[in-house]
């Protein structure tokens, strides 16, 4: 175990990092100074107080927390709603809301002590009895979160019949949550007893559709934002702006006092620009940060005055093919298109500047648990001659392509398409708007899907390749890569459950169900007055130190 | 007054069948899909079961036949309520107004810097057909013309903000209204549509000039100055005073690529981002504001024509 590893460990079983970083023996660095066990950075010894930090964003709806569907509503509701957990820049999850938490040896029981003393901007209390109403909220199907598809959370319901029958007389099934499934130990205790073992409790704690409500909420959430953060929303007006300035008063008009140390900025405001526009905005002076510019605009960014702020990633591109549709439910098919390709030569081609190989079993190097497997290597003849095995020489498939989050996805597809001519196949791109993409993601044959960051290999494995699992847009289904994932998210020691992933990535790459080239790094700028302005692999927003200069 | 009312009847028709059109197309599946994907996300949409999705379509008014979703409609829009945007989550009614201003502030800018620069050069031209500044003028003007408005823009933002930092890169005002971030959609769109009216201008006053009354004024001594001014000018701006006023039309719904480019929230963007999002309230408003300024530039035009012209007379 190597001391980043420890650190994290440390953390994920609810030891200060602080403490952590200490016995690790690191200088660290940036997130480890923590006063009173708080998961924001150390102040920065000339830190000023005071100022407007504006940021190019899309703005988006705040309607419910629980179903958002955009990082962009997340961020706008990240200072005024917060997290049980929090995984920081370095892909460490600490606690936030929670104080610390702990797990049974099984991890089956996940146990969390509520922080005291955190005010809602109404001023009542922070108690473990909201978090239970958050979580059975989630759980509940008429709400439909996607939280529910989190390996925690799923662990916590169960299928019921409801009663009812389907067109086809079937009983239908609804998830529920099941008896017992939380218990409240004291006022500020919670407990979880899952159904399985579940490692990624606190990572799955800062997923962004799970911030912790107050019980008094009802959508949209823009019309009665009460929150536990330092900031309140003071405008939003979708498209054009979402203003949040600091919360001194609660709503009855008490002194409110934020539980998480000193906060810098007076006001943070977002402002509607287009993903393209937000560069050029930022060398118009219009703003001082943005959320983040393409690789196809480096050029531009190197030659604008500001810092240029580069998170590495497990943000990628999944090629995936349905093996339930012909011609890809024929594995041959499937093996031949991934030995055609190449991934390190679209990586080079795609994303010269940072990035990972991807090696077509989601599993990124920046994730701790991650196993090197012996790297792949294209192979034209073997391609061929499976083909030919399959009858299906002279293929020709279509992918579709949504450009979802940025035309780079088109030069993948089209880098592919000139890779697998040599082995004989056509592939066609079909290239669509990024809305109609996501009407036919989970069913299309042959789709190229972004995948966003996840802090642990083994969450994107439980929500994207489990049988039958929601986001399963392969419909890859094994027996046996189940129960070798249900054995890695049993481990809490890293090298152990890393040894166990060699299994779990090599089922998933023998299947052959994607080609996943790249995982690429993340790039956004800041004004030369803007200090401590978090690089994080999901370009989670968390202000809480950042400040400016004058 | 037989020409007015001819054409509001002609722009009521256009209005319901234009209005009824837009609600069968949105009435589709792939649309009301589209609104709910972008409300409740893709996770949403694909955990809702038929019953969930039903009660979903219920809430959002959307189960309802279009029809009698259309037959609802007007009977707000008579009462003043242009409906509710899906996605900003507002009346649409302000929304529109506000874009419909920040356009209007847009368009003015742009036909009193384009009406007097392309009148004067097209005169210009006209004046001497073939002369050397004919030539000058007329190359000028469809080089501008041809290069499409992003071009356009691109290069005015390279120049003039990105390079000499004279003038702000987008035109947002989130501080504001700022004339200064008004100046590159201003510029952007007088250099795309200067060159046409001065085209056109230039034809119509180089045929004026190889009239016969014109050659007689030359020929019975007046000064050249004055042949132009008083006789050649009037009867060579009745075609153009045509174009000017449709360019109203144009500066409304062919601007989207220009406010969208600059992020000038007006009301070509709020269009775009509508019809994207499948936001039919805000597309229907649109519409009707588009309807009623075409055929109102087409009255005035008429109109002006007639006035312009004594020898045009509609039946």
């Amino acid at each position: 175990m190597n001391r980043r590893e420890f650190v994290r460990i440390a953390a994920l079983t609810g030891l200060a990092a602080g403490t952590a970083y200490a016995m690790a023996g690191l200088a660290d660095p940036v997130m480890a100074a923590e006063t009173g066990n708080l998961p924001f950075p150390a102040d920065e010894a000339d830190a000023q107080s005071g100022g407007i930090l504006k940021v190019a964003m899309q703005i988006q709806k705040m309607e419910d927390p629980a179903t958002y569907s955009w990082v962009e509503m997340s961020n706008q509701t990240r200072h005024l709603l917060e997290y049980l957990a929090m995984t920081g820049p370095d892909n460490i999850t600490r606690p936030m809301l929670a104080e610390s938490w702990s797990a049974s040896d099984d991890l089956k029981t996940w146990t969390f002590n509520i922080r005291k003393g955190v005010m809602w901007h109404n001023g009542d209390e922070l108690t473990a009895e909201h978090i239970k109403w958050n979580v059975e909220r989630w759980t509940d199907p008429a709400i439909g979160s996607s939280n529910v598809g989190l390996s925690s959370i799923s662990a916590l319901v169960e299928e019921v019949d409801s009663g009812e029958k389907d067109d086809k007389g079937n009983a239908k099934m609804v998830k529920k949550l099941r008896d017992g499934a939380i218990t409240l130990v004291d006022s500020h205790t919670i407990q979880f007893n899952l159904s399985k073992p579940v490692l990624s409790f606190p990572e799955d704690m800062y997923n962004y559709p799970t911030a912790i409500l107050h019980p008094s909420f009802t959508p949209p959430f823009s019309d009665n934002p009460i929150g536990t953060g330092a900031y309140g929303l003071a405008e939003l007006a979708v498209g054009d702006k979402c203003i949040l300035k600091r919360i001194t008063k609660t709503t009855d008009g008490k002194d409110f006092t934020y539980w998480g140390g000193k906060v810098y900025l007076d006001e943070i405001h977002y402002y509607n620009f287009d993903e393209d526009n937000q560069l050029t905005a930022f060398a118009g002076g219009d703003v001082d940060a943005i959320y983040e510019f393409s690789i196809e605009q480096m050029e531009l960014a190197k030659a604008v005055e500001g810092n240029i702020i580069a998170a590495r990633t497990a943000q990628t591109l999944c090629c995936r093919m349905r093996v339930t549709e012909p011609p890809f439910d024929d594995i041959r098919v499937r093996k031949a298109i991934v030995m055609a390709c190449d991934n390190a030569a679209i990586k080079a081609l795609v994303y010269p500047e940072g990035g990972d190989i991807g090696e077509n079993h989601h599993v990124a190097p920046v994730h701790p648990e991650y196993f090197e497997l012996p790297p792949i290597k294209r192979d034209v003849e073997g391609a061929k001659a499976l083909l030919k095995e399959a009858g299906k020489e002279n293929l020709e498939v279509t992918i579709d392509v949504g450009n979802t989050d940025g035309p780079w996805h088109q030069s993948v597809a089209e880098a592919m398409r000139d890779q697998l001519k040599d082995a004989g196949i056509t592939l066609n791109v079909n290239v669509m708007p990024a809305s109609n993409y996501w009407e036919i993601w989970a069913k299309t044959g042959f789709g190229a899907t972004a995948w966003t960051h996840r802090p642990l290999g083994t969450m994107v494995l439980s929500l994207g390749y489990r049988t039958g699992v929601p986001w399963n847009e392969s419909a890859f289904a094994s027996a046996e890569f189940d129960a070798a994932l249900d054995a890695a998210e049993a481990t809490l020691d890293v090298e152990e459950r890393r040894a166990k992933m060699e299994t779990v990535e090599k089922i998933l790459q023998d299947a052959a169900v994607m080609v996943q080239p790249l995982y690429r790094p993340v790039y956004t700028i800041t004004s030369k007055k803007v200090h401590g302005y978090p690089a994080h692999p999901t370009q989670y927003h968390q202000f809480n130190k950042v400040w400016m200069s004058a | 007054m037989k020409l007015i009312g001819r054409r509001l009847i002609q722009m009521i028709l256009i209005l319901i069948v234009a209005s009824i059109i837009l609600f069968i197309i949105f009435d589709s599946d792939t649309f009301k899909m589209r609104i709910a994907l972008a409300e409740l996300g893709n996770f949403g949409v694909s955990a809702m079961d038929p019953d969930d999705y039903k009660a979903w379509l219920v809430k959002k008014g959307l189960d309802i036949p279009f029809y009698q979703r259309f037959a609802l409609w007007v009977g707000n829009v008579l009462q003043g309520d242009l409906g509710w945007s899906f996605e900003k989550n507002t009346a649409v009614g302000p929304l529109l107004w506000a874009a419909l201003k920040n356009t209007g502030i847009l368009a003015f800018w742009v036909f009193a810097l384009m009406v007097p620069l392309s009148l004067i050069l097209g005169v210009l031209a006209g004046m001497r057909e073939g002369s050397r500044l004919d030539r000058s003028i007329s190359f000028i003007s469809v080089f501008t013309t041809s290069i499409p408005e992003i071009a356009t823009a691109i290069i005015l933002t390279v120049i003039f903000a990105l390079g000499l930092k004279w003038l702000p890169t987008k035109s947002a005002m989130i501080s504001g209204f700022d004339g200064w971030q008004l100046m590159l959609p201003v510029m952007t769109l007088v250099l795309y549509d200067f060159g046409y009216v001065a085209r056109m201008t230039r034809a119509s006053m180089a045929e004026v000039m190889t009239s016969q009354y014109i050659r007689t004024a030359v020929l019975k001594g007046l000064p050249y100055r004055r042949v132009i001014l008083r006789h050649a000018l009037r009867n060579a701006l009745i075609a153009p005073f045509t174009v000017i006023v449709l360019q109203l039309n144009w500066l409304l719904s062919g601007v989207v690529v220009v406010e969208v480019f600059f992020e000038y929230k007006g009301f070509g963007k709020l269009l775009l981002e509508a019809a994207l999002f499948g936001d039919i309230y805000v597309v229907q408003a649109c519409t009707l504001v588009a309807v009623i300024v075409a055929v109102t530039s087409q009255i005035i035009s008429d109109i002006g024509y007639t006035f312009l012209n004594p020898r045009i007379r509609f039946a």
